[in-house]
């Protein structure tokens, strides 16, 4: 399964997902979502959201196994999240509104309702 | 009543932990630095050697010929003076001039290795110990054979490795056992530090710049704790089981010896590899062809792969075998499935079993600690680990002062204004040192004697200027304002960084245009890595300018009243 170009490419969307689901576990965080709306997400989004991250967290682990054995893919998933989270801390710190991207249907009804 | 008591009990728990992570954290912060920075340059020990050793600049290669390549290697080792002075002691009556009774002769190699590490071990006559063997090694081009000069310092295997887990200080293996100590506190402090951080996961994400002071620093502190806290957590420990493993378990060599021996006798004749020699001279069967076969066998159990190790015991006796070992290429393994071979024959003695479950756990922790694995991506995201934990050590040195150095200056004590010298000889200095290394190696003439000392002295050189500046740079602290030395050594490192780059460019012709576009990564990848360092060490002293001046002109009571913390 190791083969080059093909691995390169799980292994990408393997980091991508991590970023993606360690954003969407901030953004359902109260001080979090005000940061990035100026309000936290409601509890239903906060909900889907905590869902959302949950889920690409564990495919991101289930990428890393389609390209490793077992004993390296779990090493690879586990620095992979440390690398996300310090992404998303720091895009948080400067660039906050960025993660709203992430989740673009929580500003369209924070809208509606301001 | 019960639950004030509870919470009176909490408290001074939690403050008992504090003082341990504050204390101990600072002390010993100062190894684990060294351990954490140079653990990380070690994660690239390889690609540091082809940058250091221009004429290594070629291909990894697979394990060679043993008729070619290996035997007249072999056959021309010998151990150095210093390694026959360092045995003299140990020996009852005069060295021989010449060492002929071959222990065993074994090649190492990896996916990354260019080069082959050889390493020769020879019976004494009449030594005290008669299982003491003396060594010799040696680095060969696999290719043609040809060894490389013995004074070249691989800075990277060669140096940064062992700053790693010895701090270099080898006199009686102090420095392995200060890293192996502190690698203990380290897990002392992990779990301190949990304690302590009441909203660890609350906090995951939070990191508060504009907060400034003490806030933004204990944010970045607990930040790099707490989202690689599995590698830290996992480092040091596996960091301490290979180093009790090597040091602390050999009771049986050191305490019970006739126990060890007897045992392994009888685990030798259990395997059918003979532990001593038989003392009645054979021949070898041919090498080459009791590796092909074990690479036969490895394919038919569905695990093709390359020879990783191979080793030749009691050359020239009856009883000699030949093991030949898997690269623990694409396993969390640093080499496996050993196959053994009579060496006068070459008929199949044994193939190891599969390992005990017990004996995978301690493979996956040794092999997870030490990577001879190819995986690219993990390599960077271990190199992000040690730095997240370098960052965390540093800005732990950064709050204990900025906490303490106000009331300090109040007082008139020292204490702060030491500690900070002493953290940024750490922090800024280490880098520096490192850099140092690299640029000495380029400039010092090729034919220089010793020019691996050299090398080595320019690095101590570096961090002594490193601890001096900073301490001659250090009376703000005892003011209350901050050393600007931080700044100015970021100021350092930016120079070096770049004059590394210049000088391996001038000197070997490789500048990054040349190595990228021929896809020679080692040697691109440490001259992107130092443009890097570079970039962040001057940013860093532009926003250190930055603060100094905003903090000349704001009044001091702004800057109060931040955080109780530690």
């Amino acid at each position: 399964m190791h083969d080059g170009v093909y691995a390169g490419w799980l292994l990408a969307a393997a980091l991508l997902t991590s970023v993606a689901g360690m954003g969407w576990l901030a953004l359902a965080m109260q001080v979090h979502g005000r940061q990035v709306w100026g309000q936290p997400a409601s509890v239903g989004d906060a909900r889907l959201l905590r869902l959302l991250g949950a889920s690409a967290l564990a495919t991101a682990l289930l990428l890393c196994l389609l390209v490793d054995h077992a004993t390296m893919a779990v090493l690879v998933w586990v620095m992979s999240l440390a690398a996300a989270a310090v992404l998303v801390a720091f895009t948080l710190a400067w660039r906050a509104h960025w993660l709203g991207a992430l989740a673009p249907w929580v500003r369209a009804r924070a809208g509606r309702a301001g | 009543m019960a639950s004030h008591s509870d919470n009176v009990v909490g408290q001074s728990f939690r403050q008992a932990m504090a003082w341990l992570h504050t204390w101990f954290g600072l002390v010993l912060g100062f190894v684990l630095m060294a351990a954490f920075f140079f653990g990380a340059l070690s994660v690239f020990d390889r690609e540091f050697d082809r940058w250091a050793i221009p004429s290594t600049r070629f291909e990894p290669q697979p394990m060679p010929s043993y008729e070619r390549i290996l035997r007249p290697a072999f056959e021309r080792m010998q151990p150095t003076r210093q390694a026959v002075d360092a045995m003299r002691p140990r020996v009852e009556g005069e060295m021989p001039a010449r060492f002929d009774t071959v222990g065993s002769w074994s090649a190492y190699t990896t996916h990354r290795d260019p080069v082959l590490a050889l390493f020769a071990g020879y019976q004494v006559p009449n030594a005290k110990d008669p299982d003491e063997l003396i060594w010799a090694d040696a680095t060969i081009d696999p290719r043609d054979g040809t060894p490389l000069p013995d004074d070249s310092l691989k800075v990277g295997s060669g140096f940064f490795y062992p700053m790693h887990y010895s701090l270099t200080l080898d006199w009686k293996n102090l420095g392995i056992w200060i890293v192996g100590l502190s690698a203990l506190v380290m897990l002392a402090a992990l779990v301190s530090g949990v304690v302590m951080h009441r909203k660890l996961f609350r906090e995951i994400f939070t990191f508060r710049p504009g907060k400034g002071g003490l806030r933004s620093v204990l944010d970045l502190h607990n930040l790099t704790g707490v989202v690689a806290l599995p590698f830290h957590f996992f480092f040091a420990f596996t960091g301490l089981l290979i180093f009790s493993a090597a040091y602390f378990f050999p009771v049986g060599h050191t305490q019970l010896h006739d126990l060890h021996d007897l045992h392994a006798e009888v685990e030798a004749r259990e395997l059918g590899l003979p532990h001593k020699r038989a003392g009645v001279p054979a021949g070898l069967a041919d090498v080459d062809a009791m590796v092909a076969d074990a690479q036969r066998r490895w394919e038919a159990r569905g695990m093709a792969g390359d020879v990783g190790f191979l080793v030749l015991q009691h050359v020239g006796d009856a009883n000699g075998y030949v093991s030949v070992y898997r690269a623990g290429t694409d396993r969390i393994a640093l080499v496996g499935q050993g196959i053994h071979y009579k060496a006068s024959s070459g008929e199949l003695i044994r193939e190891d079993p599969v390992a005990t479950p017990v004996g995978k756990v301690a493979e996956f922790l040794t092999g997870l600690h030490l990577q001879h694995f190819r995986h690219w991506l993990l390599r960077w995201l271990y190199v992000l680990g040690g730095l997240l934990g370098a960052v965390c050590i540093a800005t732990g040195f950064v709050f204990f002062v900025e906490k303490r150095k106000r009331q300090h200056a109040k007082q008139g004590s020292q204490g702060a204004r030491i500690v900070d010298a002493l953290a940024v000889t750490t922090v800024t200095g280490m880098v520096l040192a490192a850099l140092g290394i690299l640029v000495a190696n380029r400039l010092l003439p090729l034919d220089l004697p010793a020019r691996g000392d050299w090398e080595r002295y320019a690095f101590w050189a570096v961090w002594a200027l490193a601890l001096v500046h900073a301490g001659l740079r250090s009376a703000p602290v005892a003011r209350g304002l901050s050393n600007p030395a931080w700044r100015e050594q970021c100021w350092a490192i930016v120079a070096l960084a770049l004059a590394a780059v210049a000088l391996n460019w001038i000197s070997t012709g490789d500048h990054l245009l040349r190595t990228i576009g021929a896809g020679y990564w080692p040697v691109a990848g440490v001259d992107l890595a130092l443009l890097a360092t570079a970039a962040v060490a001057g940013a860093t002293a532009t926003a250190l300018r930055r603060r100094a001046t905003a903090a000349r002109n704001a009044p001091v009571a702004t800057r109060r009243g931040e955080t109780a913390h530690a």
